[in-house]
């Protein structure tokens, strides 16, 4: 290999040993010794591809390069596959959602059904169990997956020793290190910490702790009225904690949600017995004492508050997680949230090295580190991948559900966008009337002019699942028009989502 | 049926089935800031890494590496390595895992011991 690698023309005694005769007369004893250390071929075989992270991200591009038949290595120190999403994510707090919410519903919402139900008892043991079989199942999933496609998958800490090669601090104990052509970065994202409040993951809790507590707190403070606090909040409140959201800015949901829908949600959230603080902000809070006291003020200043609770949620937002990857020591850059700096392809000054999902730009969620995961393998095996962030839905999984795709009203009143907008209740579906779930709408946005839909935003039953046909729409660069004319089966929730469209080219028929 | 011919004039679905996906044939793979980069712009360390980085063949060359990847075309379309007419590279030009490993002193000293520092 060395030889192809030289000058044609270059002489070869250039290529040997200085002195011929002086290799001759080593002794073989030394000649062993250089053999190990000196010969031009790497120590380990090199990989075409080492990704550093097994969440959504790292699982999926590994997943697929191996598909397109790179040799792959995936390293990951959680000793389980799927991130933050499946072990601590999503994942669990889908489950909790779905069984809290048949808890609650099964005490609150049978006998207009004509169910009569007898004694009805929480057993937050058993739930628990019910997540960590679903959670297992699907971390299983992923290393079958990974023997499937010839991913080899080495459970440890990765970090740069330079810019090829990785050191591995094996979980089992013991080192390694591996080298790769190319080299995704995919470690992912925590957990924000609120100054001045120690996380302990009992008492003063992130995400993490909240799908993982033993007792129903009697009373909780969610400090953050973002997706992950309401979500989490929605769980306990309904197993019967009493909780209070504080929220600096003026509206829930963070600065995606559309402010209709926002204010709409936060209406729905209230009837279910949640309690909003919003444009309040939380100067600090003492965990001394058998309870947490919260000491909170009037966003603008004044009036304060002291709020008192069994547990806190801390769900400000997350932040990327590079800790120990020694990425500066190779010379990558991160920016000042600590997000590292890639160009169009995902590559980072040096081209080999790419980064993908939450420890790099765009928004921190699952689905879109997947498209990431599938658009940098094709990057690196086509030349060529596609991800549109003007097309990624958003879901929260409260009850009932919040979704939206694309811009949103006060997006595009800021960017001075003629646009018209057209909306659809629930109340007036037929379906969600015979579920006895008629809470919510769906409503579009769409260019004046052309009709193009620019957004979607629904709150309503299943309005996490009806947003794909919104995204698919919004990625085809569909007009109002086109959804309208579109059949959508009688009867089903889907059917307001095609008047809401209707509403906004024409006139609704049921409304 | 003229009817409906009619009334479809009037609306040009924006939906239409453009084909098959391909990967299109002239992709520019020169940095540029990534679509959700809040700056929307890139360090200069970018280009200057490019301008002095020499990874199978210099990097700020255009339209070198047509399909993005490292290794992405063969080494022979990279264009001669032979030394121009007269000329010879010294082994000190190559990549440094081409040059020289320094001597270690346990080598010198296994050398200058004929191999006995080694058992000692």
């Amino acid at each position: 290999m060395f030889r192809a690698m030289v000058p044609r023309a270059a002489p070869r005694s250039l290529l040997r040993p200085v002195g011929g005769a002086q290799s001759s007369i080593r002794p073989s004893a030394f000649y062993v010794l250089d053999r190990s250390r000196r010969g031009y071929a790497t120590e380990a075989e090199e990989k075409d591809l080492v990704v550093i992270g097994g969440g959504v991200a790292g699982y999926v591009a590994a997943i697929k390069a191996g598909q397109a038949g790179l040799k792959v290595t995936c390293i990951e120190k959680r000793g389980a596959l799927g991130g933050t999403c499946l072990n601590v994510g999503c994942i669990p707090s889908k489950s909790l959602l779905n069984n809290s919410h048949m808890y609650h519903s099964i005490l609150h919402d049978t006998k207009n059904r004509g169910i009569d139900v007898g004694d009805v008892k929480l057993n937050l043991a058993q739930m628990m169990k019910a997540k960590e079989t679903s959670v297992s199942g699907l971390t299983k999933g992923i290393e079958f997956l990974f023997k499937k496609n010839n991913v080899e998958y080495i459970k440890g800490t990765g970090a740069f020793t330079d810019e090829h090669t990785i050191a591995v601090n094996l979980l089992d104990g013991g080192e390694t290190s591996v080298k790769g052509k190319n080299i995704i970065i995919a470690t992912g994202s925590e957990a924000t910490p609120f100054p001045g409040l120690t996380i302990d993951e009992e008492k003063i809790i992130t995400s993490t702790g909240a799908i993982a507590l033993q007792k129903v707190p009697k009373k909780m403070v969610v400090i953050g009225g973002g997706i992950i606090g309401l979500e989490m909040g929605s769980v306990w409140s309904r197993l019967g904690s009493e909780v209070t959201v504080v929220e600096f800015l003026g509206q829930i949901g963070g600065p995606g949600m559309d402010n209709e829908i926002a204010k709409l949600t936060q209406k729905l959230l209230t009837k279910q017995g949640m309690k909003f603080k919003l444009n309040t902000k939380v100067m600090g809070g003492d965990d001394s004492g058998e309870t947490v006291k919260i000491n909170v003020e009037a966003a603008k200043g004044g009036k304060e508050e002291l709020l008192d609770a069994d547990v806190v949620l801390v769900a400000i937002g997350r932040r990327p997680y590079t800790a120990g990857l020694n990425f500066e020591k190779i010379g990558l850059e991160a920016d000042d949230k600590g997000r590292l700096v890639i160009d169009q392809e995902f590559r980072t000054k040096i081209p080999h090295i790419r980064v993908i999902g939450d420890c790099t730009f765009g928004p921190m969620l699952a689905h879109k580190a997947e498209e990431e995961g599938v658009a940098v393998a094709e990057f690196i095996t086509k030349g060529y991948g596609h991800v549109n962030y003007g097309a990624i839905p958003s879901v929260m999984y409260s009850h009932p559900e919040v979704a939206w795709v694309g811009q949103n009203e006060q997006e595009l009143k800021a960017a001075d966008v003629k646009y018209k907008s057209g909306s659809f209740p629930f109340s007036a579906n037929s379906r969600a009337k015979t579920n006895l779930d008629t809470e919510g709408i769906v409503k579009f946005l769409a260019d004046a002019e052309t009709d193009r839909i620019l957004g979607v935003h629904i709150v309503g039953p299943n309005a996490g699942e009806m947003i794909a046909e919104a995204t698919l729409a919004l990625e085809y660069g569909a007009s109002c028009e086109d959804v309208a004319r579109t059949s959508h089966a009688h009867p089903t929730l889907s059917e307001a989502f095609k008047e809401a469209a209707m509403a906004t080219y024409d006139k609704a028929i049921h409304y | 049926m003229n009817a409906t011919k009619q009334l479809l004039q009037h609306r040009q679905p924006m939906i239409r089935f453009l084909g098959k996906r391909h990967t299109p044939t002239s992709i520019d793979h020169t940095p540029h800031a990534h679509p959700a980069s809040p700056t929307h712009s890139l360090p200069e360390s970018f280009a200057s890494y490019r301008q002095k980085a020499q990874q199978h063949g210099p990097l700020n060359q255009q339209n070198h590496l047509p399909i993005g990847a490292i290794g992405g075309k063969p080494g022979a379309s990279l264009g001669p390595v032979e030394a121009g007419k007269g000329m010879f590279f010294d082994r000190s030009e190559l990549p440094a895992r081409f040059q020289r490993t320094p001597w270690t002193q346990a080598e010198i000293d296994a050398i200058e011991s004929g191999g006995a520092s080694m058992h000692a």
